[in-house]
């Protein structure tokens, strides 16, 4: 009788395991896409920059006295002219002797007076990696912080779960456990190889 | 299933009130008036550890992680370079070229004379002039603004 009770008790609590894993499955769904890609993307930010696609032209420009032009807006003007460009000047600066910067509406234009090179730079954002990276490293902040403090106990909450769901040779008694202890140790490994060796 | 309607309208509404305005970072400007980088530059041990506000165009900012930016002066071959990284504040690399208005406190920072070598040479290779370690004959003060707070146009 104490041994059906038991029983009972156990299935009544592998059913609300399985009502919370399916329920916090299905809301963390989004969230798992948005962290998954984007942490992909950020784990190869040595090959690529995974926020901003940078487009860059250089443009070779024929010789002039720069220096005897005094109004800075004027010198601008003439190395679109002699750049062939036509683009409204924002503002620009001298930045050194040899280096001036037309700041464009959406770019920058860098002028090496040193070899009359004119470097036109615009930036622009990643579409769809941009956002997701926004959220993944929190750039967001305030009310997005407590939605990843939320995700970050669900998914330790989901693990939990997941572990008892399912009873017999593929739970985690027989199967499952060492299938857990395969994910247990290989961060184990890496910090002791990486860290400690 | 009214009352799901009702929770994703909060959630949605709470991301609205709360978002952060992508070109406002750190703490919000407060000081009125505005230091010109010039005078910050022409005697910067006035200005160390005092809570002041520049503005500048940003000519160039840290394309890794966003830990700083250079704005330019309002005189010829000067700028000042901006660090927000101790204060948790990284900028986009999609706002060279804008005008800024940073709040923020001038620090300083001491190199020795092989440290100064370096930190020049790298700054000379970065912005294509020359480099003579000559000129560089002992330590060396650097000064910097430590961000609490930018507003980009």
């Amino acid at each position: 009788m104490i041994e059906k009770n038991q029983s009972e008790k156990i299935s009544a609590i592998r059913k609300w395991i399985k009502i919370i894993h399916r329920d916090l499955g299905y809301i963390c769904f989004g969230l798992c896409v948005v962290y998954a890609v984007s942490g992909f993307a950020v784990n190869h930010m040595n090959d690529w920059n995974p926020n901003y696609i940078k487009e860059i032209r250089e443009i070779k420009i024929k010789n002039f006295d720069y220096m005897s032009i005094e109004e800075d807006k004027e010198l601008a003007r003439r190395v679109l002219k002699e750049a062939e460009l036509n683009y409204q000047i924002d503002d620009c600066f001298f930045e050194n002797r040899y280096i001036f910067k037309i700041f464009l509406k959406d770019g920058i234009i860098e002028v090496d007076f040193k070899n009359f090179q004119v470097k036109i730079e615009k930036t622009k954002k990643r579409p769809i990696f941009y956002e997701l990276n926004y959220l993944h490293l929190n750039k967001a902040k305030k009310a997005w912080t407590y939605i990843a403090d939320a995700f970050a106990v669900s998914l330790f909450v989901l693990a939990l779960t997941g572990l008892f769901m399912i009873k017999g040779k593929n739970g985690i008694t027989g199967r499952g456990a060492y299938l857990t202890a395969i994910g247990l140790l290989l961060p184990i490994v890496f910090i002791v190889v990486y860290i400690y060796l | 299933m009214k009352r799901l309607n009702l929770l994703l309208l909060l959630c949605v509404l709470s991301i609205l009130i709360y978002a952060e305005d992508k070109k406002k970072f750190g703490e919000s400007i407060t000081i009125k008036e505005i230091s010109p980088v010039s005078k910050i530059l022409e005697k910067p041990e006035e200005f160390v550890a005092k809570k002041i506000l520049v503005e500048g165009r940003i000519i160039d900012v840290c394309e890794d992680k966003g830990c700083w930016l250079e704005i330019s002066s309002d005189k010829k071959f000067q700028t000042l370079k901006c660090y927000g990284k101790q204060n948790g504040i990284s900028f986009p690399a999609d706002i060279k070229g804008k005008k800024a208005k940073i709040q923020g406190e001038i620090y300083k920072v001491e190199l020795t004379k092989e440290k100064a070598i370096e930190y020049f040479k790298h700054q000379a290779e970065h912005k294509k002039e020359e480099f003579d370690s000559a000129k560089i004959t002992g330590p060396t003060t650097l000064y910097f603004l430590k961000v609490f707070g930018a507003e980009i146009e």
